[in-house]
């Protein structure tokens, strides 16, 4: 209880040491500070995760649940490069008299390792149900006597 | 005047125990119609959320943070330095590796935190949503933390973009406070959560073999992810993966004479001043003062260095610099270089990086030049011609390019 109570008093105190310096940082607008985290939250709470949801929600409907890990994986992948290359590929911050900022086509590359996560994802799949069709049939949902076709949707 | 015969020695006084009561008594709840959408008892029902899932991932993420928040705070001090840090000028490349380091660790972050919000998401419609009044103020405490985590994530992202139009804000002071308050709240978050992490990471039984294999089967999804995002991103400080970096914001040899530039000398208003045959570097002392012209900074001994350009946004690339040793310069206006501090000014007439000062360790340190050539060609007017400053272990913020001025002080 002890270590509680210190990690929320540290944690109070931190709080307070940042609104604190930010209040008083003459580089700072904290307005702009302020808007910038409404917004993220909103935008990831309200937007980002309902089109994940929606993602999530179609991986259940129409991927066997065998394959689902596998997928995911392709799929989580797929959304963080995406995230991290989205302001590269839009390319805003490229100045016209520096060449040396995002030099390289990010489009093409983003799309690219986009093609090469759902190669490997499907490639992935499909040696693990090779492996399963030469392996004898063992007991367990997963194994090849389980249904092939999609499970019914969780959501 | 009644005195209470006998007051207690020990326990709460009558008003912080009323208010403790008060603090945790249940508030009403909501009518049950308003039960709907995600607020349903169903509404989130994929079994791979589990509070193991949700506390292994936070400590992942704990790392990582502590990682950022350490990495980013050192870049901070160096850039205003107490007097209580002396920042060593070796190892050479330290500030190359903590930089890359902060950011690589920011971009793999970007999974980590999104699995994790993922995995808490249904706990934002829980019923009631508002239990007590220390109910609220921890979702709020929580509310603050995911803001937080989400305003350094992204804003890290959109700055090694260089994209600041949707960044309100000066990016730097911003990510700077943000962070104090990230970490505030996450200790905080850790408090309140302990007992539940504690229960969660702990032997446990209530896992089946399934979805132990489910969870494990994310966790490994999601370090696939930030390792696909490492290494397509590191190359652009770890040299020899750059063939790999198809999405780094930069690659260490693009840019005039095979190295990146941060401010042209176009942007920075100085091109022509820089290409003026009447250049001087004035150097001045507390005693004497002396004006050099290139032909004379040519003719002063060079050396060169192998030293790294290392940027904030977490790129870096070698250089192989030419040029006058600082403490050569320092000692031509009578001042022993084994203690003296030298503010270095740009021939920029405005700017946050116009002027750095370095200081005794590094002005003392033989590999610190006045740089007139980079790769042995004379230095391109984007890399700071006629001279600019290279010293090791330094964020390339603080290697004034096109230097004007140099003022040389006794270190006390």
């Amino acid at each position: 209880m002890r270590t509680r109570v210190a990690l929320v008093a540290v944690g109070t105190l931190l709080i307070g040491y940042a609104v604190v310096g930010a209040l008083a940082d003459p580089d700072l607008r904290p307005a702009g500070v302020l808007l910038f985290l409404a917004g993220v939250l909103a935008g990831h709470d309200l937007v980002w995760m309902a089109g994940l949801l929606g993602v999530g929600a179609l991986l259940a409907r129409w991927v066997p649940q065998r394959h689902r890990p596998v997928v995911r994986a392709g799929v989580i992948s797929a959304a963080t490069v995406t995230v991290v290359a989205f302001p590269l590929v839009l390319g805003v911050g490229r100045p016209p008299d520096d060449p040396s900022v995002l030099p390289l086509p990010y489009g093409r590359n983003l799309a690219v390792v986009l093609l090469l996560i759902a190669v490997a994802t499907l490639l992935t799949c499909w040696a693990a149900d090779r492996r399963r069709s030469r392996r004898p049939a063992p007991d367990g949902p997963d194994g090849p006597t389980a249904p092939v076709s999609p499970s019914p949707p969780r959501r | 005047m009644v005195r209470h015969p006998h007051p207690p020695v020990t326990g709460r006084p009558a008003a912080l125990r009323r208010l403790a009561r008060r603090w945790s008594a249940p508030l009403p709840a909501p009518p049950g119609a308003l039960r709907r959408g995600p607020l349903r008892p169903d509404g989130f029902p994929s079994p791979l959320r589990s509070t193991r899932l949700t506390s292994q991932l936070g400590v992942a993420l704990g790392v990582a943070f502590a990682v950022c928040f350490l990495t980013g705070l050192l870049s901070h001090l160096i850039q205003h330095p107490p007097g209580w840090l002396p920042w060593p000028s070796r190892p050479v490349g330290l500030y190359r590796f903590t930089q890359g380091l902060h950011v690589a660790t920011g971009l793999a972050t970007v999974p980590l935190l999104g699995a994790k919000l993922w995995s808490v998401y249904h706990h934002l419609f829980r019923w009631p949503p508002v239990r007590s009044l220390a109910h609220a103020l921890e979702r709020a405490s929580v509310a603050v933390l995911v803001a937080a985590a989400l305003f350094q994530v992204i804003g890290g992202v959109l700055n090694v973009a260089r994209w600041y139009a949707p960044m309100p804000f000066f990016f730097t002071a911003g990510h700077y406070r943000v962070a104090w308050l990230s970490v505030g709240a996450l200790l905080v978050h850790v408090g309140v959560q302990l007992p539940a992490v504690r229960a969660a990471l702990g032997p446990t039984t209530a896992e089946s073999a399934r979805e132990r294999l489910s969870r494990r089967g994310l966790l490994g999804g999601i370090a696939a992810a930030a390792g696909l995002v490492t290494l397509t991103t590191v190359g652009q400080t770890v040299r020899p993966l750059s063939a790999l970096a198809v999405l780094a914001p930069r690659r260490p040899d693009v840019g005039p004479q095979g190295l990146p530039v941060n401010k042209t000398a176009h942007r920075a208003g100085v091109r022509a001043q820089a290409l003026d045959p009447a250049y001087r570097l004035v150097v001045e002392g507390p005693h004497r003062r002396t004006e050099l012209d290139l032909a004379a900074l040519r003719a002063l001994p060079q050396h060169t260095a192998e030293l790294p350009i290392a940027c904030v946004e977490g790129w870096s690339a070698t250089g192989r610099w030419t040029g006058v040793r600082l403490r050569d310069l320092v000692a031509l206006v009578g001042v022993d270089p084994d203690r003296a501090t030298v503010l270095v000014e740009s021939l920029e007439t405005a700017g946050r990086y116009r002027t750095s000062t370095v200081g005794a360790a590094h002005v003392r340190d033989p590999l610190t030049l006045i740089a007139l050539r980079l790769g042995g060609a004379p230095l391109h007017p984007d890399h700071g011609y006629p001279a600019r400053l290279i010293a090791p272990n330094r964020p390339g913020v603080l290697q004034t390019k096109w230097v004007g001025r140099l003022t040389v002080r006794e270190a006390s």
